[in-house]
């Protein structure tokens, strides 16, 4: 790609038309795409935003035009902010915990060890098993009479939850499935984020006396920082679309306790016929995933951490 | 020489007339496993008796059904004809895109007072008839023998009433240290669809007349409720915990649907027994009720609308639907399929376990025929679940859900 033609530094007026003679050839080359994209992206996209307009049960044969009474009916409704409120502590507590974790076990499998790259294929394995797989199997484990969880506690004397049927630690039960999913692909990308920082630095602060805690405070630390970030906007877009893990392990419940946005959408379009309305949820959904990354984009170049 | 040409006319005629006459119909359906090897069986026994016709069974999964069904009706390419979940059928019929078939029936002599009541609630809209049921399922008390046994009961003897009810699980739980009853409270229409049955066994309705008002929050409803609370929260003898407890020998009794008789006997390592489901003490016998409706698409023209209609007329008729519920395990939706003696005798001899359910249905009750019948399920099974847990009182669970279910009647 990179031809012959590059190496002239284009002018400013000449960047969207180097020549005009190859436009052509340029829209020839993008149509697949841009067809395959405009039809099954770009399309449903903005008919969903078109719809988010209209009361419709995906059958009736009218579709009612309400402008934004799906929208305001959306803010008024408690559900959807419970829904909201279980996204963000689920997005958080995914997003959060994978990290720390994920960090931890990356500075322990750089070290030396015996069976490294055993210990790095196990705790990546979880990232490549299907989710409604996993999702079947914690269930099992969360069971509260059966379930291995449960077993384990009343082994060290401790009566454990009835996890996925107590509004108060279903949540919590799916944010652990959620790192457990998470924790091997946040090491694989901080282990190669470790291998890149020169040794010489880490010398270098030995000879100046600083302990372990010393170095990976003050030169592992910051000089992760870029895939820190980078992790923790991949993860949050990522915890803020979660539907499979709640669709398997509690259907949004007990008392809406996981009714994450991703699956109260599915309610809504899918359980309920309300597409009008799932529409607008959707839009939502889309508005606070958009906030969150442009803030994120943000906060890397005004940090300055590097390439972000 | 001559009968030889009269032989190739008379072939060529009737090939050239089957060609004019052949139709080709297309059906959808999620009957998968065992239920689609019998409807294909029927399917092509139907061809061979009319030739000319085709039908084209498209099995696509149940969760997919009604999704396909939309983008059908959206794009105008539906199928000749389709079955649906009796609860999508407001909708459907709502759609305007299936045909009426009063017309059909009328010139048939469909019988339809042989049908059993509930299932014909559904597929009615603005006076007109626009599905037919042609399955059933509904919901009964299992019993484990063994820990009836265990706790000194009766192991023949189900409870009859509530009263029974609670005496027999606080026995159980006194003794084995087994729960009494297994409850689905893990919310959804599971918990609705169960939690009616109590409902209407103390004599509540769960809608009003004509379906535009709650009333299970009457005060038969709130007694209802209450009895279901108390066996959580004051007698302890049943668990909020997820489903499957009776299957592995934890509870003694459960409620669980018809075509239980045919998977617990293959799962449970103890002796079972199936009744009707007990009632509250001056309430009256219910249970809930599931099943298919089969309809035809608006769009059809005459000549295929009409073979259509054929093949459902004799997918209705009582011996093939003998046939059928045999095949599938499904209840009979005729009073002339329950009472016909091959099925009775199948029953006793295969499916000794299935007797009270095909019993019940005489008094199954559907759920409410409204389009927005799943929103207004979640929203009673998320009180119900609030009271079972102890956050809300009955009374206030159900006057909350009352006002949270108005709205969506309108």
């Amino acid at each position: 790609m990179n031809g012959v033609r590059l190496q002239k530094t284009p002018s400013k007026a000449s960047r969207w038309g180097r020549t005009l003679g190859e436009w052509p050839a340029a829209l020839f080359f993008l149509l697949p795409t841009v067809a395959v994209l405009g039809t099954f992206n770009f399309y449903p996209a903005l008919y969903s935003l078109y719809l988010s307009l209209f009361e419709w049960n995906g059958l009736s044969p009218t579709r009612e035009f309400v402008g934004l009474a799906n929208y305001a009916r959306l803010l008024a409704s408690g559900e959807f902010w419970n829904s909201l409120r279980v996204t963000l502590l689920y997005a958080g507590g995914v997003t959060l915990l994978a990290l720390a974790l994920g960090l931890g076990v990356a500075v322990l499998l750089n070290q030396p060890i015996r069976g490294q790259a055993v210990y790095r294929v196990l705790y990546f394995l979880p990232v490549i098993t299907p989710t409604v797989a996993s999702g079947v199997v914690w269930k099992y484990l969360f069971d509260p009479t059966q379930g291995v969880v449960n077993r384990g506690l009343a082994g060290v004397g401790l009566e454990g939850p009835s996890w996925l049927s107590d509004p108060s630690w279903a949540l919590a039960a799916v944010v652990v499935v959620g790192v457990w999913k998470r924790v091997g692909f946040n090491m694989v990308v901080y282990l190669a984020a470790l291998q890149g920082i020169p040794r010489a630095y880490y010398e270098a602060a030995q000879l100046d006396g600083a302990g372990p805690w010393q170095q990976f405070r003050h030169i592992t630390l910051p000089l992760l920082a870029p895939t820190t970030f980078f992790l923790v906007v991949t993860a949050l877009i990522d915890a803020f679309q979660v539907f499979d893990l709640v669709y398997v392990m509690t259907s949004g419940g007990p008392l809406g306790g996981t009714d994450v946005l991703g699956y109260y959408l599915y309610r809504q379009g899918f359980r309920y016929s309300e597409l009008g309305f799932a529409s607008a949820v959707a839009y939502v959904m889309f508005a606070l995933i958009f906030a969150v990354t442009v803030a994120q984009f943000r906060l890397t170049r005004g940090g300055g951490q590097g390439e972000g | 020489m001559k009968a030889h040409w009269l032989k190739v006319i008379a072939t060529t005629a009737v090939a050239l007339l089957s060609l004019g006459t052949a139709q080709k119909l297309t059906f959808w359906h999620y009957w998968d496993g065992t239920n689609g090897q019998v409807l294909q069986g029927l399917i092509e026994r139907y061809q061979k008796e009319h030739p000319g016709v085709t039908i084209e069974a498209v099995f696509v999964p149940g969760g997919e059904l009604l999704t396909k069904l939309q983008t059908a009706i959206t794009a105008r390419q539906t199928p000749t004809m389709a079955i649906s979940d009796l609860v999508a059928m407001p909708l459907l019929t709502r759609s305007g895109a299936l045909a009426p078939l009063d017309d059909h029936i009328r010139q048939s002599n469909l019988n339809l007072a042989d049908y059993f009541p509930g299932p014909l609630v559904y597929g009615l809209y603005q006076g007109k008839r626009y599905s037919l049921p042609v399955s059933a399922s509904n919901l009964g008390l299992f019993w484990n023998k063994n820990l009836f046994r265990a706790a000194g009961l009766d192991p023949n003897r189900p409870p009859r009433n509530w009263d029974e009810l609670l005496r027999y699980a606080r026995q159980i739980k006194e003794k084995t240290g087994k729960w009494g009853l297994e409850l689905f409270t893990q919310g959804g229409e599971g918990t609705t669809w169960q939690t009616q049955v109590y409902f209407w066994g103390a004599g509540a309705e769960f809608l009003g007349a004509n379906n535009t008002a709650p009333a299970f929050n009457s005060a038969q409803g709130v007694r209802a409720l209450q009895f279901l609370v108390d066996l959580v929260q004051k007698e302890k003898v049943a668990p909020v915990a997820p489903w499957g407890l009776f299957g592995r020998g934890e509870a003694a009794m459960v409620m669980d649907g018809s075509w239980m008789t045919q998977f617990f006997p293959q799962q449970v390592n103890f002796e079972l027994g199936a009744a009707a489901f007990p009632f509250a003490p001056g309430g009256r016998p219910a249970t809930n009720m599931g099943g298919e409706q089969i309809f035809i698409f608006q769009n059809a023209d005459a000549a295929t609308a009409k073979a259509a209609w054929d093949f459902i007329n004799w997918f209705s008729s009582t011996p093939v639907q003998v046939e059928w519920d045999r095949g599938t395990g499904f209840l009979p939706v005729r009073r002339s399929v329950a009472n016909d003696p091959a099925y009775r005798a199948w029953v006793s001899n295969a499916r000794p376990l299935m007797r009270p359910f095909v019993d019940s249905m005489a008094f199954a009750k559907p759920r409410p025929p409204v389009a927005r019948y799943p929103q207004i399920s979640d929203v009673f099974a998320r009180y119900v679940q609030e009271a079972l847990l102890g956050r809300l009182s009955p009374k206030e669970a159900l006057d909350r859900a009352a006002q949270e279910v108005t709205p969506l009647l309108r």
